[in-house]
Parts: C-alpha cells; sequence; structure tokens
C-alpha cells in the first residue's frame, strides 16, 4: 500500500514535469519573440547550432553565437559547458536574454541519432556548420 | 581478450563513467539473478520433485 | 558474472542442477556469460569511437539493448497476461509468466536509466532533463513499480491475477508514447537510429554489431532470467498454499479438542 502511495505520488510529479517541461522544451533561436511561450522577457530555454569560430573563453566566461534558421543570438556562460560541447552541433542554452545577448547558466548539447566512426583524418570542414543545412 | 586490448580500454577518455556503466550494468542484474536463484533453492527444498513442472 | 554465478551447484559435487534450474537453463546461463563477454569485447574494445561523442558512445551498447529488452519483456506481460484473462482455464501459469516479465523488464529499465543519465552527463553534460523522453519513460517505469505493488496487495492468487491482469494490458500502450516521445515533442534525447520507419540506419557497421551483440546478450539474459524466475514464483505460490492448508488443519484440530 505504502508503495502504491509512493508511485501515485511520483506519477503526479512526472506527468506535472511533463506539461510544465517537456511539452514545450525549447524555443529556436528563430522563434524567439514570436512562437508563443518564446517572448524575450521570461526565461528561455533555446535552441541553436553553436556557429564555427564564435567560441571564445575569456576568464572563465564562454561566449559564442547559436543559429537556427538563419537567425542568430549570442550567448554568455559563466565557466566552460560540459558534455561533447563544441562547434557545429545544435545545443539548448536555459537563460535570460538581457541587452541582446543570452545569459545562459545551463548548456546542454544535443547529439544527433546518426553514429559515425571518429577519423582522424578529416580535413574538410563540418558539413554540419554550412549554412542551410541545419 | 589480450593485454594491449585492456590496456587501450582502461586508457580512453572518461574511463571511469564507461567502465562504471558497465560495471553497474553487471552489477545489477548479477545481483537480481542471484537472488531469484537462491530464493528458488531455498523454496525448492520445501517442495517435493514431483510438484516442480521443469523437472 | 562466472557461471557458477549464474547457475547451480557446485559441479564438482552434483551434476544435476538444482532449484530451479535445468540442464536447458544451464546450458543458456552459459550462453548468456559467453555473450556478455563478448558485448564487453565489441563494445569496449573493437568498437571505434564516434565523430562527435568519442568513447562515450560504448554506453550505447548497454543503455539501447536494455531498454529494448524491458520493452519486450513489458509485451511479454501484456500477453501473458491476456491469456489469462480471456484463457478459458484461467491458467495461473499465465500470471506467474506475466509477473516475472514484469519484474525483470523492470531491473532492465533500471540498469537503462543508471547508464543512460550517465551517457547524459559525459554528451548532453546533464545527468538529466525533463524532456519528452526521459519524462515519458520515468512514467513508465512507476508505472511497472506500481503494477509489482498491486500484485502484493493479497486476496486470492486469481484475485492477484485478474487485477494484475488488468493492469498488464493497460499499462503496455504507454511503449508507442515513449518510443515516438521523440518525434511528437521537441526533446534532447536523440530519435531512433534503428527502431525506424524509414529503415535508414545510419550507423558505422561495427558499432551496429556491437550494438547487435548487446541485443543477443541481454535477450538470452531475459529467457534466463524469466525461466527461473517464474518457477520461483510457483514455489512461493505453492508454499503459500501449503502454509494456508496447514493453518486450517492446525485451526480444525484445535476446535475438535476443545469439543469434547
Amino acid at each position: 500500500m505504502l508503495v502504491l502511495g509512493g508511485v501515485l505520488v511520483a506519477g503526479g510529479v512526472i506527468v506535472t514535469q511533463f506539461l510544465g517541461s517537456a511539452v514545450d522544451y525549447y524555443c529556436n533561436v528563430d522563434e524567439i519573440g514570436t512562437r508563443s511561450g518564446c517572448d524575450d522577457d521570461r526565461r528561455l530555454r533555446v535552441q541553436g547550432t553553436v556557429e564555427a569560430d564564435s567560441v571564445e573563453l575569456d576568464r572563465g566566461t564562454t561566449t559564442f553565437v547559436i543559429t537556427f534558421n538563419g537567425a542568430e543570438l549570442p550567448v554568455r556562460y559563466e565557466g566552460e559547458p560540459g558534455g561533447i560541447f563544441k562547434e557545429c552541433l545544435p545545443v539548448v542554452v536555459h537563460g535570460q536574454i538581457v541587452d541582446g545577448t543570452l545569459e545562459g547558466d545551463r548548456v546542454e548539447v544535443k547529439h544527433s541519432e546518426e553514429y559515425e566512426a571518429a577519423n582522424e583524418d578529416r580535413l574538410e570542414p563540418d558539413p554540419r556548420c554550412e549554412p542551410g543545412t541545419v | 581478450m589480450s593485454a594491449a586490448i585492456v590496456g587501450a580500454i582502461v586508457e580512453m577518455d572518461d574511463a571511469g563513467f564507461i567502465i562504471g556503466s558497465y560495471v553497474l550494468t553487471f552489477a545489477t542484474v548479477g545481483l537480481f539473478a542471484w537472488r531469484t536463484l537462491r530464493r528458488g533453492r531455498r523454496l525448492a527444498e520445501q517442495v517435493p520433485d514431483e510438484e516442480k513442472y521443469w523437472l | 558474472m562466472t557461471t557458477t554465478d549464474l547457475d547451480a551447484g557446485t559441479p564438482a559435487r552434483t551434476s544435476a542442477p538444482r532449484g530451479t534450474g535445468t540442464r536447458a537453463t544451464r546450458v543458456l546461463g552459459i550462453a548468456t556469460v559467453v555473450a556478455m563477454a563478448w558485448l564487453v569485447a565489441f563494445g569496449l574494445g573493437f568498437s571505434p569511437a564516434d565523430r562527435d561523442q568519442e568513447e562515450s558512445v560504448r554506453i550505447l551498447y548497454v543503455h539501447v539493448p536494455t531498454i529494448w529488452i524491458a520493452y519486450l519483456a513489458f509485451v511479454v506481460t501484456a500477453i501473458s497476461s491476456g491469456c489469462y484473462l480471456f484463457g478459458r482455464k484461467k491458467s495461473l501459469g499465465f500470471d506467474r509468466v506475466a509477473g516475472a516479465s514484469a519484474e525483470i523488464g523492470v531491473v532492465f529499465m533500471a540498469v537503462t536509466l543508471i547508464v543512460g543519465a550517465l551517457w547524459g552527463r559525459l554528451t548532453w553534460g546533464v545527468f538529466w532533463q525533463w524532456d519528452a523522453r526521459l519524462t515519458t519513460t520515468a512514467l513508465l517505469f512507476v508505472t511497472y513499480i506500481g503494477y509489482l505493488a498491486v500484485r502484493r496487495l493479497g486476496g486470492s492468487h486469481h484475485q492477484r491475477a485478474k487485477r494484475s491482469a488488468v493492469l498488464g494490458l493497460l499499462a503496455v500502450l504507454e511503449i508507442p508514447l515513449v518510443h515516438w516521445s521523440v518525434r511528437l515533442w521537441r526533446s534532447l534525447h536523440q530519435e531512433a537510429t534503428v527502431l525506424r520507419t524509414d529503415g535508414d540506419i545510419s550507423m558505422d557497421g561495427l558499432m551496429l554489431f556491437s550494438l547487435f551483440v548487446g541485443v543477443i546478450a541481454f535477450t538470452l539474459l531475459y529467457v534466463w532470467l524469466l525461466l527461473h524466475r517464474s518457477r520461483t514464483m510457483f514455489l512461493e505460490d505453492l508454499i503459500e498454499d501449503r502454509g494456508l492448508d496447514q493453518a486450517l488443519a492446525a485451526r480444525r484440530a484445535e476446535a475438535e479438542e476443545v469439543r469434547p
């Protein structure tokens, strides 16, 4: 009985999380200010691809630009993003937009469902950074 | 497995998380398997063999 | 794991398996151990690192097989529940297979969740995020914990079987929701690589093979566990019935003593 009660409470918490967080998980960069729930005066979770050559680390603060569908957004993050963070990969940044810059406090790196063996000899630029492919 | 492969495994990046995930997996299913077997043996002693449909 | 972990007895003293084991389960147990050794060799050794994820992709070879076999286990629970509920004989054997399968599914799913959190920390940078896939998976997990709790509510074996069979048939409907959650909603979790409708699998050959080894290994383990666990449940039911019979007999004897 006790377990069943715990299960019901846990189920309730999960469904609440689902409706509150999972259904509207993120806004794409180009949807800020246009899609409902993506107004730039509230806390946002923004998805975009890290632009090539935009990542800079200066005294513990990382700055980079994320793009999606032609729109760009500069990001500032205290610290170094974890995971497999690197240029040309899509990320979700949690934070608030201040003066046109997203002040992020959580960076999540998305990875695709495509798996390819690492190749040391790869010289050509990552095709995922080319415009129009994302 | 040869020593070279074992060496490569231990030295890879994030070895703690990766090897840890395998260890956790085997520990969890191993514990469940062991508990099931032990319980089965204890209970089987209280039941005559004719009733065990698998024998 | 060694072979002695997985099957009955010390071979030096007796060659016939004890407890819930048979010759067949012993062979199956040895095959499972061999397949797991292959999984370690291919998953941690021979398979290549990924272009983006590097070494952390190796966690995939336990994360994906365990959740697939957990799904399989819950589908078996549902089918077995249906056989009990709609079969004319109302055989408790089906109920025990359903219960055993759900229990194994929960164990496998726990592994998926723990290992997935570690993989998430390495690739996403976070252990957990309430996105569509993770949230629906958590719901599936607690649903089956609830199923196992319902099985322990008490009553007769047939009451237990009927209650849990209804739940087992309903709970399985969550699986398609979990599987397609990554298409229905925006999520952090990636979409399916192998189980997709367009058949376009983007995966390096050796990686795919390692995943295949993992699926074989966990399938063998599942069947081995299912045989042992459902037999153990049979023994539990039998001994419970015996205990009840003995208690009744004792009470009857007591009553006759009181009556002169």
